[in-house]
């Protein structure tokens, strides 16, 4: 593993030279593969990373990532986790956030395509519970449902690559997303208004209906209220975002 | 109709035959590895091939696209597992949490077999995500056998260990590949997954007789060949799975075939993925070598059900 990870050349006196090849072109068969492989994982998981870095300087992220991160894992799956971090930390990649936040989207992305599967709270399992029994309701996302916070304008630079144009220098631009895989199990994600954001983190705490309609009354007229629950609600069903329970 | 053929395929009716199957051998026929590109054509064309390899780890994961073609796939399908990351010769701990892991999704799938490589693939709690090959001689030899073991043991069943391709040899081995593998499946009482293209890649890049490897392999523990394509370099071959099939690594088969008789056969593909059909296409060739060599009768034109023909 020496050999594979550091150049370590001591398996090398446990090798014979065979027939017109030496040992070392045979070694470097295995080293060759690992670099690649692993390379190869980097760049599927995440493509559009290697886009806006572009060969060189995606050549020197893997190279480094590499280096410092052998693998743990059983599965190519997880060889990349910690490469957000990673770039979080590591020059020249740390002087441009933006980097780090793509490579924290793309994650997610994965995370959110290959989570556990749940049944979906639908429309008509709504129209079942009683109208008197809904300010007690709560409800719980299913498990593909992610929320990121951007502080660059890292998701419309992803959007701009993955549509084949060119993206806007990097910017600040704070902003929230929700990611999820839908009913046809594609990955989808949209941005999050304030008020939205804020009755995600009350489900995510386990607070009621009506819960959230008290704080949809904090910026919103009493009579509109009940009309605007009913949006955000319709549309998180609409979206598969929430499981049954 | 096509669901339940496959889901009771058995042995092919042997009429007339040269070679028999062996009664206690499991046969399903001439299977495909089951690759992410070909997901949404397997459910949509139901190709006319008996069962689908797949690669545990691919499917060690929570939900979503994979678990559900994969389930989708099986009801329709026999399937068998094959592993990458046993290590069975690594001097690491037996990873106990990867085998609960293949534990949890053979009691999902419900695979004919599992199998993984004679191999190891890191040290040190680090993964080369290779297959890297083992020095064959007595102190290795009881390493696996005593893993081997104790990885039966914990999965409540028999295993099938495949040979790797490899492009070095330890100075510290004193034995044969052939003879290592045979007595790791004759002290382990395991399984053998005789990968035909691996024995190719390897005669090659160490100057030995693939004729001598197949007859040194004991009859009775074959349960699996695999096929797969190489790329040759000339002085040396290496063992790529991104070309069809090699027209020596046929004639091997016909060869595994002649000592072997029939053995259930799958392509490997893993990279340059052709579409389904072309696959479908190499596999008639195995399947009419096979006829050709076993006499089994088996139609092989497209289209035609080849699990329910007797």
């Amino acid at each position: 593993m020496g050999f594979l990870t550091a150049s370590d050349g001591r398996i090398s006196e446990h090798v014979i030279d065979q027939g017109n090849i030496d040992k070392s072109t045979r070694l470097n068969i295995y080293k060759n593969a690992y670099e690649t492989r692993l390379k190869e994982v980097i760049d599927t998981d995440h493509n559009v990373l290697s886009f806006y870095l572009g060969d060189e300087l995606f050549d020197e992220m893997v190279s480094v990532f590499r280096q410092q991160h052998p693998s743990h894992n059983t599965s190519l799956r997880n060889y990349a986790d910690q490469l957000p971090q990673f770039l979080k930390e590591t020059l020249p990649f740390s002087e441009h956030p933006i980097i780090s936040e793509i490579a924290t989207f793309e994650r997610l992305l994965m995370t959110a395509f290959d989570s556990q599967d749940a049944t979906r709270f639908c429309q008509d399992d709504l129209h079942v519970v009683p109208t008197e029994n809904w300010p007690e309701l709560t409800f719980k996302f299913h498990p593909s449902v992610q929320v990121f916070y951007s502080k660059w304008n890292s998701v419309e630079s992803w959007q701009a690559l993955k549509s084949e144009k060119i993206p806007e220098p990097a910017n600040r631009l704070s902003n929230c997303w929700l990611l999820w895989r839908n009913e046809e199990r594609l990955t989808e994600f949209r941005s999050l208004n304030e008020e939205e954001l804020s009755l995600i983190k009350l489900i995510v705490a386990g607070s009621s209906f009506s819960t959230l309609c008290e704080q949809l009354l904090q910026k919103n007229d009493e009579k509109d209220v009940p009309a605007l629950a009913l949006n955000y609600l319709s549309g998180w069903l609409n979206d598969g975002i929430l499981r049954n329970i | 109709m096509h669901k339940e053929d496959h889901k009771g395929a058995k042995a092919p009716s042997v009429h007339s035959s040269k070679t028999a199957i062996p009664t206690d051998t499991p046969y399903l026929g001439f299977g495909l590895g089951l690759r992410t590109d070909h997901f949404h054509d397997v459910l949509q064309q139901k190709p006319a091939l008996d069962w689908f390899e797949v690669v545990s780890e691919n499917f060690m994961v929570d939900g979503g696209k994979p678990k559900y073609y994969l389930h989708a796939i099986r009801e329709r399908y026999p399937m068998v597992m094959h592993g990458v990351s046993l290590s069975i010769g690594s001097t690491d701990p037996i990873n106990y949490d990867y085998l609960r892991k293949l534990k949890v999704l053979a009691n999902e799938l419900q695979p004919e077999w599992l199998s993984d490589h004679l191999c190891w693939t890191g040290a040190h709690q680090t993964n080369s995500h290779d297959l890297l090959p083992l020095p064959y001689n007595e102190e290795a030899l009881s390493h696996v056998v005593d893993r081997v073991s104790a990885v039966q043991d914990f999965l409540g069943r028999q295993i099938l260990l495949e040979n790797v391709s490899s492009y070095i040899t330890y100075k510290e081995s004193v034995m044969t590949e052939w003879d290592f593998l045979n007595e790791v499946a004759a002290r382990a009482d395991c399984h053998i997954l005789l990968d035909i293209n691996n024995i190719y890649v390897s005669a090659r890049n160490h100057d030995f007789s693939c004729r001598d490897y197949l007859n040194g392999i004991a009859e009775n523990r074959v349960r699996q060949f695999h096929l797969a394509g190489h790329s040759d370099y000339g002085d040396y071959v290496i063992d790529t799975h991104d070309h069809d099939v090699a027209d020596p690594v046929w004639d091997l088969y016909r060869e595994a075939l002649k000592r072997f008789g029939l053995i259930s056969t799958m392509i490997e593909r893993d990279d340059n993925i052709p579409p389904l059909e072309d696959l479908l296409a190499e596999l008639d060739v195995a399947r009419r070598i096979a006829n050709e060599v076993c006499n089994f009768d088996q139609p092989i034109t497209p289209g035609n059900d080849t699990a329910n023909h007797g």
